[in-house]
């Protein structure tokens, strides 16, 4: 996960109606009322009370995603989260989304390599049918033959458009491949076509039936709700849910050496795609959530990539012979690793080689040059605005809450990484982009001129 | 220093009925300038978009763009300030700023923190009477869109989307893209960005404004700005004349693609939606609002043939677009027209099934309160119903309103929508579907640069 790109919601302030707060983020301390339950099964429930309109968010964090697969069944997380729309015993094929969308709800999911989330937005009047149909394609999902053949042609129609037709996608799945070849995270999350082609029911079945339980979920509602009464709903429908006897030893066999990138000395990959100009990604291999240095390195990409003032953005893009059209940086922070990069797309006539040789040597310089306290300020008074602009809805704080619940075991992590970012200084982002500027890289293009 | 505590929801507002939501919108003039407001004191944040009544319509002959990148290209250079000072300075504060352009109106937005209102605002008014355009850099950022556009090969929808614009709206006013074309950008120069400016700050503005009480204090900075109001002849009226390229398939070839996307529909006039805004806001919803919807239940859950669909039926001031987009693989790109034209054949001489018409109704109604969610989502409706000249009790009886469409006129308005033969069908894929096609309709193949 990039922090500083998918950071949501947090706080509401009626305080400061009547002045001006000084705003800075290390002079702001967030508390959200959060109810915690535990069940017996161990499902984790969190809900916090939100009266302003009679609607409400719930989230449903499943600890599973593309780490968990293995040769054969790749694409299984993701295959599975387009069957848990397809009925179960008592909300049957097409019940769920119509009984939703019926009475003014929204619904999707998504699933990345550490998760599989589902989530919905609904009037409050539903929400004892919304925690019945999660109750019920929890216990029960029918995987129905047919609407499972019907499916795989949806997925891998799915992987053409997101993957195969687009040069983006092209290149940050080889790249995902690339740098984590050899582990966990070095599957496609979507699958591979061969394994889309021929996996079958019963393989879904039962990896459904092993990560599907109460004890390999968050639930997260926020909203128009009473959290004692809606305490006694869910008790009432997964509390009877039998937990998965063998999911904890799932995540116990994927230990941190397997997640170790292999990438160990400059590589370079050239990918034929239908894109005029070369577009190309430079990564390194990152740390995991909740590592010191992650939070560094996500400064960094920001001083780096984020806007038209970043260094890369000045250097080849808005000057009178730009090398680059677009061009951005990040911290890409997985649950078990990750990976930071860059990546842009060339202009007409610049040579990739000379590009590279460019950016590599100029990056070393950058860690000294570009990392000024202005620069640090300015990420943080955008992250504290993205934090701000997350707190609008009760969807972006029950995915807020999950996300940290989930990857941290404590949803209350936030106040440590807000108080992380707050002190991250000058010296502790040259610190990480020295370190990563000797790394091994992996440098990887596409372009219609590359070979096949 | 003594941290600021934020006390998520704790002070939250009751829930408030559909009036008072409406209620709570205050109209204001700040000198010649019309001020919309709409109080949310949740967070020390605001967002404000100047709209100006004025946009790509005035460009001159020849010089497509010239208004959106007059707005665009605001930060490329004051005689005071260089374009890296200028870039730096709004990012330091944290502040999003965006600018759009519609055939219509323009406009300009931004997003901050309430402490910095003031200082953006000052540097907003600076940038609008001394934006100077160096030459240099807009020469190397006309470059940058050039590139963008070309690379647009690469983005089969986005190239779809504007194939389907220029010929939808052929045989109207509003065809060329706003953000105008390869053509039209070589020739734009400082001059043509000057002078547009200096008309478009004179044009009819209005300031939509949300955020705390605090943030009104940008009055007093405005009062300096000196912002005249010139009137603008209203625009005039269109009439009814289909493109002359309805009832044939145009098929736009592209390199190396292994899926076809689809675009039908047609333009609207301003007399054919005048009065019926939420009949055709319902009938898009019934054909492609969520996974329920019509066109999903038909195309993806019963067939597989696409993995979405979606219809559209939007109206500005005096025209709209109704739309249908989808995409399917090559071996079923034909089928998937067929599909669409007997879906719509069968409504139009069957009418809607009453289960559908009542699930649909659900849909929209209680969907209602997530109008409301966002501040910023409300302005937005605020602005559309500005524009459309429709007072805001109409949104405040919308529940109502959609309540007392019957399905017999749920189902005329998709046949006055989508009748047939005023379709115009855009295929962006390969070459090798012409013979697929032209067994449901005459084809004619473009060169997709012509459309760039």
């Amino acid at each position: 996960m990039m922090k500083f790109m998918l950071f949501l919601p947090l706080v509401l302030a009626m305080s400061c109606a009547n002045h001006k707060p000084k705003t800075g983020l290390a002079d702001i301390e967030i508390d959200i009322d959060v109810q915690e339950v535990k069940l017996e099964n161990g499902l984790t429930v969190l809900m916090v009370e939100n009266p302003k309109l009679p609607i409400f968010s719930l989230y449903m964090f499943y600890k599973v995603g593309g780490k968990n697969e293995h040769p054969g069944i790749t694409g299984a997380s993701h295959f599975l989260e387009h069957m848990m729309f397809k009925g179960a015993k008592k909300y049957g094929p097409g019940i769920i989304d119509f009984t939703i969308e019926g009475s003014g709800g929204s619904t999707n999911a998504y699933t990345t390599n550490d998760l599989t989330v589902y989530y919905e937005n609904l009037p409050s009047s539903q929400l004892d049918i919304m925690l019945d149909i999660e109750a019920d394609r929890m216990e029960n999902l029918l995987l129905k033959p047919d609407d499972f053949e019907k499916e795989r042609s949806v997925v891998l129609e799915e992987r053409k458009m997101r993957y195969e037709n687009s040069p983006r996608g092209q290149l940050f799945m080889q790249m995902m491949a690339e740098v984590f070849k050899g582990t966990p995270y070095g599957t496609s999350v979507i699958g591979n076509i061969p394994d889309l082609k021929s996996v079958s029911r019963e393989q879904i079945f039962a990896y459904f039936k092993k990560f599907y339980a109460p004890n390999n979920v968050t639930m997260v509602i926020v909203g128009d709700i009473k959290s004692s009464k809606t305490r006694k709903m869910i008790e009432e429908k997964f509390g009877k849910i039998a937990s998965s006897p063998s999911v904890q030893g799932e995540h116990d066999s994927l230990t941190p050496a397997m997640f170790k990138s292999e990438l160990v000395k400059d590589r370079e990959v050239h990918l034929k795609g239908a894109t005029p100009q070369p577009m190309f990604m430079m990564s390194y291999p990152s740390y995991a959530h909740g590592h010191p240095k992650s939070y560094a390195l996500d400064i960094l990409g920001s001083v780096l990539g984020d806007g038209d003032s970043s260094f890369l953005k000045k250097r080849y893009v808005l000057v009178k012979k730009p090398m680059a059209s677009s061009i951005y940086a990040g911290n890409y922070t997985l649950e078990k690793s990750g990976v930071f990069f860059l990546g842009g797309e060339l202009v007409k006539g610049v040579k990739l080689a000379e590009f590279k040789k460019t950016v590599q040597s100029e990056l070393a310089l950058a860690c000294e040059s570009e990392i000024t306290e202005h620069a640090i300020m300015k990420v943080k008074n955008n992250y504290l605005l993205d934090v701000y602009k997350g707190l609008d809805t009760n969807a972006g704080l029950a995915s807020f809450l999950g996300e940290r619940h989930t990857f941290y075991g404590d949803y209350k992590a936030y106040k440590e990484e807000l108080a992380i970012y707050a002190a991250i200084g000058v010296g502790d982002v040259k610190a990480v982009c020295q370190e990563l500027v000797k790394e091994p890289s992996l440098f990887i293009t596409v372009w219609e001129k590359n070979k096949n | 220093m003594k941290k600021i505590l934020y006390l998520l929801f704790m002070f939250s507002l009751p829930v408030m009925a559909n009036t008072e939501w409406v209620d709570s919108v205050k109209r204001m003039k700040w000198g010649e300038l019309d001020v919309v407001w709409i109080r949310d004191e949740k967070f020390p944040k605001y967002t404000w978009s100047l709209v100006f009544k004025d946009g790509a319509l005035s460009d001159e002959k020849g010089l497509e763009g010239q208004t959106h990148f007059a707005l665009d290209f605001l930060t490329a250079g004051t005689k005071k300030y260089n374009q890296n000072e200028l870039n730096d300075f709004f990012e330091f504060y944290g502040v999003s700023t965006k600018t759009s352009v519609t055939h219509e109106y323009s406009s300009i937005s931004v997003t901050g923190l309430v402490k910095d209102a003031d200082i953006i605002m000052e540097r907003v008014c600076h940038l609008l009477d001394e934006a100077n355009y160096p030459s240099n850099e807009v020469k190397s950022l006309l470059s940058r869109e050039q590139s963008k556009i070309k690379s647009i090969v690469t983005s089969h929808a986005a190239l779809a989307d504007r194939v389907f614009r220029q010929e939808s709206l052929s045989t109207t006013p509003f065809s060329s893209p706003a953000e105008g074309t390869l053509k039209s950008i070589q020739k734009l120069k400082t001059d043509n960005l000057m002078s547009r400016l200096a008309s478009l700050k004179n044009s009819p503005k209005t300031l939509y404004i949300t955020g705390p009480k605090d943030v009104l204090s940008i009055e007093k900075t405005i009062a300096k700005c000196g912002w005249k109001t010139v009137e603008k002849e209203a625009l005039k009226k269109l009439s009814l004349n289909d493109s002359g390229k309805v009832g044939r398939i145009i098929l736009v070839p592209v390199p190396e693609a292994n899926q076809a996307q689809i675009r039908l529909g047609r333009y609207l006039t301003e007399h054919e939606f005048a009065g019926k805004n939420d009949l055709y806001n319902f009938v898009s919803s019934y054909l492609g609002g969520g996974f329920t919807s019509k066109l999903i239940q038909e195309i993806r859950v019963k067939r597989g043939l696409t993995y979405s669909a979606g219809a559209y039926a939007s109206v500005q001031g005096v025209y709209g677009r109704a739309g249908i987009t989808t995409f399917s693989k090559n071996e079923t790109v034909a089928e998937t027209i067929e599909v669409i034209k007997n879906i719509l054949t069968e409504i139009k001489d069957k009418g809607i099934a009453q289960k559908e018409y009542e699930h649909q109704l659900g849909h929209l109604v209680g969907g209602y309160a997530f109008q409301f969610e966002q501040s910023e989502a409300f302005l937005s409706q605020v602005f559309m119903y500005d524009l459309q000249g429709r007072p805001l009790t109409e949104l405040a009886s919308f529940p109502e309103k959609i309540k007392s469409i019957t399905p017999s006129e749920l189902a005329a308005g998709v046949g006055e929508l989508f009748q047939w033969d005023r379709q115009v069908i855009v295929v962006v894929g390969s070459k090798s579907l012409e013979k697929s096609l032209k067994k449901i309709a005459p084809v004619t193949i473009v060169d997709y640069k012509k459309y760039l």
